[in-house]
């Protein structure tokens, strides 16, 4: 980003214009798409909306392409497509890539990657097995990547393996302090590390409360909640995951450091007990490091919790803050049998969460959700093409802003929690807003200053842009500025597939107007800016 | 940090409209004593393992401590001596890296309130094994025990927070401030949300002004009114509505904000350069500004995090207790620069305390703990409440060495919320349950 002057609205943006020759019209706007799949045919908005859901953000070429297929084809077409790998990216930046490299490898795949679900379901993944920078692990961004490329390879995988891969990775086994965790000392007092034993139970699999399957909690005789487990119960895990550090050391004592591959087991610091686990299990003595491992997470897998509590997340993630609980219950359904038989298969959710009548055709009632504030910033990113002369997409400051940045939450509490209520109609009407835990008068502030940033400075008819300067590409909108409808239009397209109130639509085309026709790129900046900033964008119904 | 300052938008700019409005450019700020009174709470993220922080220093009560606490124990001989006035027979010193602490306790500026945690009434550790009184749910897990700390709701479902609970009480008399009563300086927080009344977040920079919606930005009025008239669409989603409703109070308040602490001269006092430190610095910069701001009571929130030291205790909680007492200090002197060390109380809490038996090279979560309470107004010097025996299987140990508290958070809450200003019916009101304890004042200020 570069340093401004404060009074770079019109004025700078007509400075920056001068120097540039417009450019060609790039958008995909000739021939009726064809539609392959049954009618009903899915319109631009519609498409737009269910790729607000699906991906960084929509795009011309995006929307084509879900319209072209149908929503159906369209998941099955991003499943199978593999993930782009992102340690390899990282690892090119030298032997000692920093943190900010990584999240620019991970911009990058998320702006410009062809596998948009697998990432979008990765972020997801990674808001609910969270493991951060801000950490233990600010110095081993090569933890986190390779971290990432677990979640995004796994993303439509088995949510079993899923877990047990999560577990062993060494990124989550430094963060939760199970590497390197050893069996009791009487002795010393040294009793087994509670930390990952609890958390993957309360915050990874299953939670706190006993959950009926459409994910209302359970409730006793006296109306409260149900404990899913006491502290007997994380003292058994946590002496299941003992004996276990770096992959491929020798040594326990002195291991080697390898943040990429998995932990392995050394016996000998294993605790050799018998261990109680959840609903009654007890694992019996003597059974080897991955042999306890493996039945403990059988045992938590199998926990009916494990359904309602990951579903709601993902649902929440993608759809809606406030799914009914039939939709839930729905997506439970095939959380617990994809149909073969099969429980935790994640692409059966995925499927099931997108493709429900109550993600394609709210209604009228429904909350949908407040868009992820780094999303939110993506989505412009993918609208209008931006990319940087360098190639990177350089967001390391992003989080500051948007109090949101790729494995950059404050605790493994993540950045908000799922039941976070905003004060006042929706806390008083039952209603939760996970975002809106991070919105607050600082971050909107901050938000729409980034916003700005890219409208009004930071596009492509800027002369003083830095290699490294992310920038809106405006050609395709340059042609048409002076004709405010047209702008306008083409603006909404690519945003919202069209869909804007009559309200915004006014408000915008006023803002346009308010610039001369001979300062094109103001009049495009401020089309962007008023719908970008507005409550109906930033929300997705 | 150049990028912070700009996406907080222009100081600049902020001047000017100061220079243009004459009721600010003539504001003075105040700097004798007035009706103001503002409480600070530094909240510890994660659960400060305490009894490492105020430790027993005779020899008998440390071999205690250190048999329980092996490899993670602090050595006698490095405590840093403090003085009560009143003993309970032990003595006791800080962490060594809590220097400062150490001299503003002696000072009478600072004192230990020992063993706090939620309760539901007054328990022993026999009536915890026996399951003979209800206790706080989800004890031991961090959201929870945070949400106990920040809400005292026990066993119901209260989900507003007594920082919040106390701005209501006095909402009818603060109508002329120009802020909320509370601000965080650490984001959403349920301490500060009320039932009526909401806190008004910043950062530690300052408060974030719209770049292209303030003066000195091309059509920045136009665009100002397009925004507001946007944001007070009744939008169709709830969702919409509270974005918007956040966002009008940003535009509503920032560009006051900024105004005011323009009028401010700067600090003489050097504050450490840590994220605390900055949150500190600047609440101590709003209070400077509290007369343009009309500002009579305040809640602050401030916090840090980093104290769930399950792994490698013995290297990160020595620099996060030295931060907590360097930031501490420094916010103590600024308010003594401000000629207000007797109208500002800060006082910390914590997620829980620790387990004394170690996991190897960390602890695991426990319940009660210490807390620091700092100002002039503070009647320093004193450990209040009782120190525990931290011995494993001892009398106040339920498992472990999780410490059962022996003074509950209601009684610390409503000692603060008494001096901030509440009568005894309101201090029922925001510190509800505090029936069950017999001492409903700890006296500490």
């Amino acid at each position: 980003m570069k340093k401004i002057s404060v009074k770079f609205g019109l004025s700078t943006a007509a400075l920056l214009l001068t120097a540039c020759g417009g450019g060609s019209d790039s958008s995909n706007s000739s021939g009726a798409p064809v539609v392959t799949t049954p009618p009903p045919a899915i319109t631009r908005s519609e498409a737009s909306r269910f790729l607000q859901q699906t991906s960084f953000g929509p795009t011309r070429t995006s929307q084509d392409r879900v319209i072209e297929l149908g929503y159906a084809r369209w998941i099955d077409e991003q499943i199978a497509l593999p993930a782009t790998p992102q340690l390899p990216a990282l690892l090119a930046y030298g032997a000692q890539p920093s943190q900010g490299d990584r999240i620019a490898v991970w911009l990058r795949a998320a702006v410009t990657g062809d596998d948009q679900l697998r990432q979008r379901m990765a972020f997801a993944l990674s808001q609910i097995l969270v493991v951060s920078e801000r950490s233990n692990l600010a110095g081993f961004p090569d933890a986190l990547a390779s971290y990432q490329d677990l979640l995004a390879r796994n993303a439509f995988s088995n949510f079993r393996g899923l877990i047990e891969e999560v577990t062993l990775h060494p990124a989550m086994g430094r963060y939760l302090s199970m590497l390197g965790n050893q069996k009791p000392n009487a002795a010393l007092n040294i009793r087994p590390d509670e930390n990952y034993a609890r958390e993957l139970m309360q915050l990874f699999t299953i939670g706190l409360a006993e959950l009926e399957n459409d994910g209302r909690a359970k409730l006793d005789s006296q109306g409260r909640a149900i404990p899913t487990y006491d502290l007997d119960t994380v003292k058994g895990f946590a002496h299941v995951f003992t004996g276990w550090t770096f992959g491929g050391t020798p040594s326990w004592y002195q291991p080697n450091v390898d943040h990429r591959r998995p932990m392995q087991s050394f016996v000998d610091f294993h605790d050799t007990g018998s261990k109680r686990l959840l609903r009654g299990t007890v694992l019996p003595a003597n059974q080897s490091p991955q042999k306890d491992l493996s039945d403990a997470l059988d045992n938590i897998f199998s926990h009916p919790n494990v359904g309602p509590f990951i579903s709601s997340q993902l649902i929440q993630r993608f759809v809606t803050s406030n799914p009914s609980p039939a939709y839930v219950a729905r997506v439970v359904d095939k959380f617990n049998n994809n149909g073969n038989g099969v429980r935790g298969d994640l692409a059966a959710v995925v499927r099931a969460i997108l493709l429900d009548d109550e993600a394609r055709n709210p209604p009228a009632n429904a909350t949908g959700k407040l868009t992820e504030p780094l999303i939110r910033l993506t989505a412009v990113w993918r609208a209008f093409g931006a990319r940087a002369a360098n190639g990177e997409y350089r967001g390391e400051f992003l989080d500051f802003a948007l109090g949101q940045g790729p494995y950059r939450s404050p605790s493994v509490f993540n950045f908000y929690k799922p039941g976070y209520a905003p004060p006042g109609e929706m806390r008083d009407a039952g209603l939760v807003a996970p975002e809106l835990e991070i919105t607050n008068e600082s971050t909107a502030a901050l938000t729409a200053n980034i916003l700005a940033i890219y409208c009004y400075v930071n596009n492509s008819t800027a002369t003083n842009l830095k290699p490294e300067d992310i920038f809106l590409d405006y050609s395709a909108e340059l042609p048409v500025a002076a004709d405010s409808n047209a702008l306008l239009n083409r603006v909404a397209d690519k945003l919202t597939g069209g869909a804007l109130s009559s309200e915004l639509r006014t408000e915008a085309l006023a803002a346009i107007e308010r610039v001369p026709a001979n300062l094109p790129a103001g009049r495009i900046a401020e089309a962007i800016y008023a719908i970008t900033t507005s409550p109906e964008y930033a929300t997705l119904r | 940090m150049k990028r912070r300052q700009f996406l907080l938008g222009s100081t600049a700019a902020a001047t000017t409209a100061a220079l243009l409005n004459p009721r600010v450019a003539n504001a003075q700020v105040a700097s004798g004593p007035d009706d103001y009174r503002a409480l600070v709470c530094i909240f510890l993220f994660g659960g400060n393992d305490s009894f490492n922080m105020v430790v027993p220093r005779s020899a008998a009560e440390h071999t205690v401590y250190a048999r329980a606490r092996q490899n993670l124990a602090i050595a006698r001989d490095v405590l840093l001596p403090i003085n009560p006035l009143s003993s309970d027979g032990a003595q006791y010193g800080l962490h060594p890296r809590m220097p400062d602490m150490a001299r503003l306790f002696d000072a009478g500026r600072l004192a230990v309130v020992a063993n706090v945690g939620p309760l539901i009434q007054p328990t022993t550790k026999a009536e915890v094994l026996a399951r003979a009184v209800p206790l706080p749910p989800q004890l031991f897990s961090h959201n929870d025990q945070q949400d106990q700390w920040s809400s005292l709701k026990g066993r119901t479902t209260i989900d507003s927070g007594w920082g919040g609970r106390a701005a209501d009480a006095l909402a009818g008399s603060l109508t002329t401030q120009q802020l909320p009563a509370n601000v965080s300086f650490f984001g959403s927080n349920l301490f500060q949300v009320g039932q009526r009344t909401q806190p008004y977040v910043m950062s530690n920079q300052g408060a974030a002004n719209y770049i292209v919606l303030t003066p000195g930005a091309a059509l920045y009025a136009e665009r100002r009114a397009m925004v507001q008239r946007l944001l007070a669409l009744r939008g169709s989603s709830p969702v919409s509505r509270a974005f918007a409703a956040v966002n009008q109070r940003a535009l509503a308040t920032a560009d006051r904000v900024t105004t005011a602490l323009a009028t401010v001269p700067p600090l003489t006092t050097i504050f450490p350069s840590t994220d605390l430190g900055s949150q500190l610095s600047m609440i101590a910069r709003l209070i400077a500004a509290r007369s343009p701001l009309a500002m009579r009571r305040q809640v602050f929130f401030a916090a840090a995090g980093g104290w769930d030291t399950h792994d490698d205790q013995n290297l990160q909680q020595p620099n996060l207790l030295g931060n907590l007492s360097a930031s501490l200090a420094a916010f103590y002197s600024a308010t003594v620069e401000l000629g207000v060390a007797g109208q500002v109380s800060t006082f910390t809490q914590s997620d829980f305390g620790r387990t004394l038996t170690s996991n190897g090279d960390g602890t695991d979560h426990g319940w009660g703990g210490h807390q620091l309470v700092l100002g002039d107004a503070v009647r320093g010097r004193q450990i209040y409440g009782t120190m525990p025996r931290l011995e494993l299987g001892g009398p106040d140990d339920v498992d472990a060495g999780r410490i059962v508290p022996t003074t509950s958070v209601q009684q610390y809450a409503a000692t603060l919320l008494k001096w901030w200003g509440l009568s005894d019916t309101q201090v029922d009101g925001a510190a509800p349950g505090l029936g069950a304890f017999a001492n409903r004042n700890l006296g500490f200020c």
